[in-house]
């Protein structure tokens, strides 16, 4: 055994982490998906990444070769078309901010090939490849967006010869089901596998369950981590101060503990949740607020009262230390060890109870992506078969990770060794 | 405790009052609809009739007044703990003339719904004070066909039973002759005074009159279900044994799952099926048990897998349950509640699993184990009658905690698999801002958590041989 003396508690405690492989390998994990999760405008989207677009007419600000010097132009003279470049998808990338609003793209021209009030990019990329003068646009490589009806989307594949980006009569069809008849997409939608239009299928309202199951993870764990900070602060503050006065703020406090540990939070939730129709933000606060502060603050008051009886406090406090400076500089470091070893397990419960309060129609928002929103649907239609296995299957991985990671970060910040005696 | 129950309820309570879109508002809601649907079927009054579609602000204080909203939530507070008198009816009539009162609403006779009444009179003195005098309670229709009785004022009153009421009023005249009898005690049985109360006095002739009382949790009184429109006890009571059903079942199986496994565990630590069965641990840890139960369902419950779905996916017992033999009833009542119970025992599992094993590996480690080995017991003892024991403690303290969540039913589980249990009563409550049946559960829940405490200290004092109670 070559013991390293000048290593510290906490890298020796990082070094065991990373020789429980499943674990260190499962947080390396988590955290890449979670990356690649926040980046998911930028590979599922309906908005293209990139769109390079000349129009082809006069536009304001173009320079124009004024042949007949009349200051203006006229049809024939010879103009720059302006080309333009936009970059739609980059803007969701922010989309998580609170009452930004990102430009909505429309245009007189696609609008009445597409019926709609925004341009499909879809059938915009389908027309610039069929007219091959210059314009392109860049697709994302999974081209739905998480919150997309996709109502009026086709079933069956066509050949679309005026480009107008839907079906009309007169074009060709391959009638994949020989009825004869051109069948409407009736959401929701079976998988159709990879190569196919909707790798896991759609929901009920027509939405990508693919891109649905991957926005829902990213929800999910940015929700879970929101609580932890959350509570953990909190619970870190009021568990102090509780454990390291002590006398009449302890008893009032632990009394407001024990008031808010007997309520039925969920229940408070879900009704406050009912009204208030919140986002993610004040979900969470309302989460912490009502509940999630108990566990913490009990855990740190218990620590802080263990640890105040210690010589190195009552050294510092003779050194003139402040209350603060006591409480958080020198007891708080040696309190936090332990419930860092809490803290995957915490996500694991906010994982499941955003969830679940989505399964009841009492969490986000509807266009808000989740797991549980799925699942609630799934159960509406047990046929659906797609649209209750892949989010589990999701959320089993996901937290079956999150289990791993706590395990050996039990097993590196606490670990026990049993002596047997056979 | 008590300061836990008076400062949840009133939390819970100050939340409920003060949320907006409560019962009130939307029994208002409901009143305007109404009335937009009536105006629609009308002739069209034009823009005018905005004002019309408003409820009169007379109207809109009764309403506010029945639902206790003049009062400060204080006061509503104090109301419904069964600590003040509650206004439980609230009248306007002419002094001087009987009315008729509706006590209950009793069903559908054969040919009119039949309402449990009463005669009731507000008289003025000779001193200047007006007094509130009741009649004999009955109904103007004969509940039953056979054996009508009718009731002859000079007769007892007696209470009538709820089913059984086939009693018929006095006629208005009768009620008069009594009245204007000269003996002021003419018969204290039957006309005698009324609890009701004189609110106030108005003009022409009419006054205000209560029907106050003491109602409320110290009375033993859970409240009313608006909705149900049931007393909250009644409804609660009546799904307590579907919930403690499948509460109590999973609870005995999942203790005795994990205790064994938990002891094999610890005993094999490291072999192989240690490590298989921390697997399943960790992945029952991992699905939550709403995810189960919905793959439960899919599996069990349709033809996704199966030709014919082999067990039922609704329900808490078969429909045609009275009609079943013996052994169709346990097997209808097995194939029933076999997906729900497993949904149950998932989300205790692994933590009681886990918390046996590793409080058994400690204990083992300990230095009476190996004093006990050294005396020369055999390993059986040592392990069984020694250390089980005292690995045992840590599962005792929590077994309170756990016996409270499982009677109250998880209202999850009650929802996916559409057990009519307390849990979905509760949470159907939060859909139709039921606050009757929210707050009775509330109560339910700060008891049931008193008795699991008091459960675990039993089951502590039975294990640990150190703590007694003298």
């Amino acid at each position: 055994m070559n013991h390293n003396l000048s290593e510290s508690i906490l890298q020796k405690r990082i070094k065991r982490f990373k020789s429980i492989k499943r674990g260190y390998y499962s947080l390396i994990a988590i955290i890449f998906l979670y990356i690649l999760s926040l980046l998911s405008p930028l590979w599922i989207n309906d908005k293209p990444l990139m769109i390079r677009y000349a129009n082809n007419q006069y536009d304001n600000g173009e320079k124009f070769e004024d042949i007949n010097n009349n200051e203006l132009w006229d049809l024939g003279e010879p103009f720059n078309d302006k080309v333009r470049y936009f970059f739609p998808a980059i803007w969701d990338l922010l989309d998580f901010v609170p009452g930004l609003s990102y430009p909505i793209y429309e245009s007189k021209y696609f609008n009445q090939i597409t019926n709609k009030f925004e341009v499909d990019f879809r059938a915009l990329d389908k027309i610039c490849e069929k007219e091959n003068d210059g314009n392109y646009v860049i697709m994302p490589l999974y081209p739905y967006h998480p919150h997309e009806d996709l109502k009026d989307e086709l079933d069956e594949i066509y050949e679309d010869m005026n480009n107008n980006g839907k079906y009309d009569n007169g074009e060709i069809f391959m009638d994949q089901n020989n009825d004869g008849v051109w069948t409407q997409n009736n959401p929701p939608t079976k998988p159709d596998g990879f190569g196919g239009r909707h790798l896991l299928g759609t929901d009920n309202t027509g939405r990508d369950v693919f891109a649905r199951v991957i926005d829902g993870f990213k929800v999910s764990i940015t929700f879970a981590v929101i609580c932890t900070i959350l509570s953990y602060s909190i619970g870190i503050i009021l568990g102090g101060t509780l454990g390291y006065f002590g006398g009449k703020v302890d008893l009032f406090g632990v009394r407001i503990m024990e008031i808010f540990s007997a309520l039925p939070f969920l229940f408070i939730v879900m009704i406050l949740s009912g009204f208030m129709q919140p986002n993610l933000f004040i979900l969470a606060s309302i989460l912490v607020f009502l509940s999630g502060w108990i566990g913490i603050s009990y855990f740190i008051r218990g620590e802080f009262y263990r640890e105040k009886a210690k010589d190195y406090v009552s050294a510092a406090v003779s050194m003139g230390a402040s209350n603060k400076q006591v409480m958080f500089k020198h007891i708080l470091p040696n309190a936090l060890t332990p419930i860092i070893t809490f803290a995957p397990f915490a996500i694991i419960g906010y994982i499941g109870t955003l969830n679940m309060l989505d399964l009841l129609g009492y969490g986000l928002q509807p266009p808000a992506a989740s797991w549980g929103e799925i699942l609630k649907q799934a159960l509406e239609n047990l046929d659906n078969w797609h649209m209750l296995i892949f989010p589990i299957i999701a959320m089993t991985i996901t937290l079956f990770m999150i289990t791993f990671i706590g395990e050996a970060i039990r097993e590196a910040f606490d670990p026990k060794v049993y002596s047997r005696l056979r | 405790m008590i300061p836990v129950f008076f400062g949840s309820t009133l939390l819970v309570f100050y939340i409920l009052q003060s949320v907006p879109d409560g019962p009130f508002e939307q029994a208002v809601k409901q009143i305007k609809m109404q009335q937009m649907q009536s105006g629609e079927g009308g002739a069209a009054t034009g823009g005018n009739d905005k004002n019309s579609m408003e409820i009169s602000e007379h109207v809109l204080e009764k309403m506010r007044r029945s639902y206790g909203l003049d009062k400060p939530i204080w006061k509503r507070y104090l109301i419904w703990l069964g600590l003040a008198e509650k206004e439980n009816e609230y009248k306007e009539i002419e002094w001087g003339v009987p009315f008729r009162y509706t006590i209950k609403n009793l069903g559908q006779g054969k040919y009119a719904p039949v309402s449990l009444q009463q005669w009731m009179i507000v008289n003025l003195e000779d001193d200047g004070n007006y007094k509130i005098y009741q009649g004999a309670q009955g109904t103007d229709f004969e509940w039953k066909k056979k054996n009508p009785l009718y009731i002859s004022p000079l007769k007892t009153p007696e209470q009538p039973e709820f089913i059984n009421v086939y009693k018929l009023l006095p006629t208005e005249n009768e009620l008069w002759d009594l009245i204007d009898s000269e003996s002021p005690n003419y018969d204290e049985n039957y006309l005698i005074e009324s609890n009701w109360k004189l609110a106030k006095v108005m003009e022409n002739d009419m006054v205000g009159i209560t029907l106050k009382k003491r109602q409320g949790i110290f009375t033993g009184y859970l409240g009313h279900s608006e909705k149900h429109n049931e007393s909250v006890g009644t409804l609660i009571w009546n799904r307590l044994h579907i919930s403690a059903f499948f509460g109590l079942t999973s609870f005995i199986l999942v203790y005795l799952v994990c205790i064994p496994l938990g002891i094999i565990k610890a005993l094999k630590h490291g072999a192989k099926f240690d490590t298989f069965s921390s697997f399943v641990v960790f992945l029952g840890y991992s699905i939550p048990p709403y995810a189960l139960a919905a793959i439960l369902l899919s599996l069990f419950a349709t033809t996704n897998i199966f030709d014919t779905p082999i067990l039922p996916s609704r329900g808490w017992r078969p429909e045609d349950w009275e009609n079943l033999s013996l052994t169709g009833k346990w097997i209808g009542q097995i194939k029933h509640a076999l997906l729900p119970i497993i949904a149950y025992m998932v989300g205790s599992f692994a933590t009681l699993t886990i918390l046996m094993k590793n409080s058994l590996m400690e204990n083992l480690s300990q230095d009476y184990v190996r004093t006990a080995f050294a005396k020369g017991l055999t390993e059986k003892k040592v392990i069984f009658f020694h250390a089980v024991r005292n690995s045992l403690i840590p599962l005792a303290t929590g077994i309170g905690n756990t016996i409270g969540l499982f009677l109250a039913g998880s209202y999850l589980i009650e929802k996916i698999f559409g057990i009519d249990g307390i849990g979905l009563l509760t949470f159907k409550a939060i859909g139709t801002r039921d606050y009757g049946i929210i707050m009775g559960f509330l109560v339910i829940g700060v008891l049931i958590r008193l008795f699991g405490n008091l459960i675990s200290d039993l089951c502590y004092a039975l294990i640990d041989p150190r703590i007694r109670f003298k």
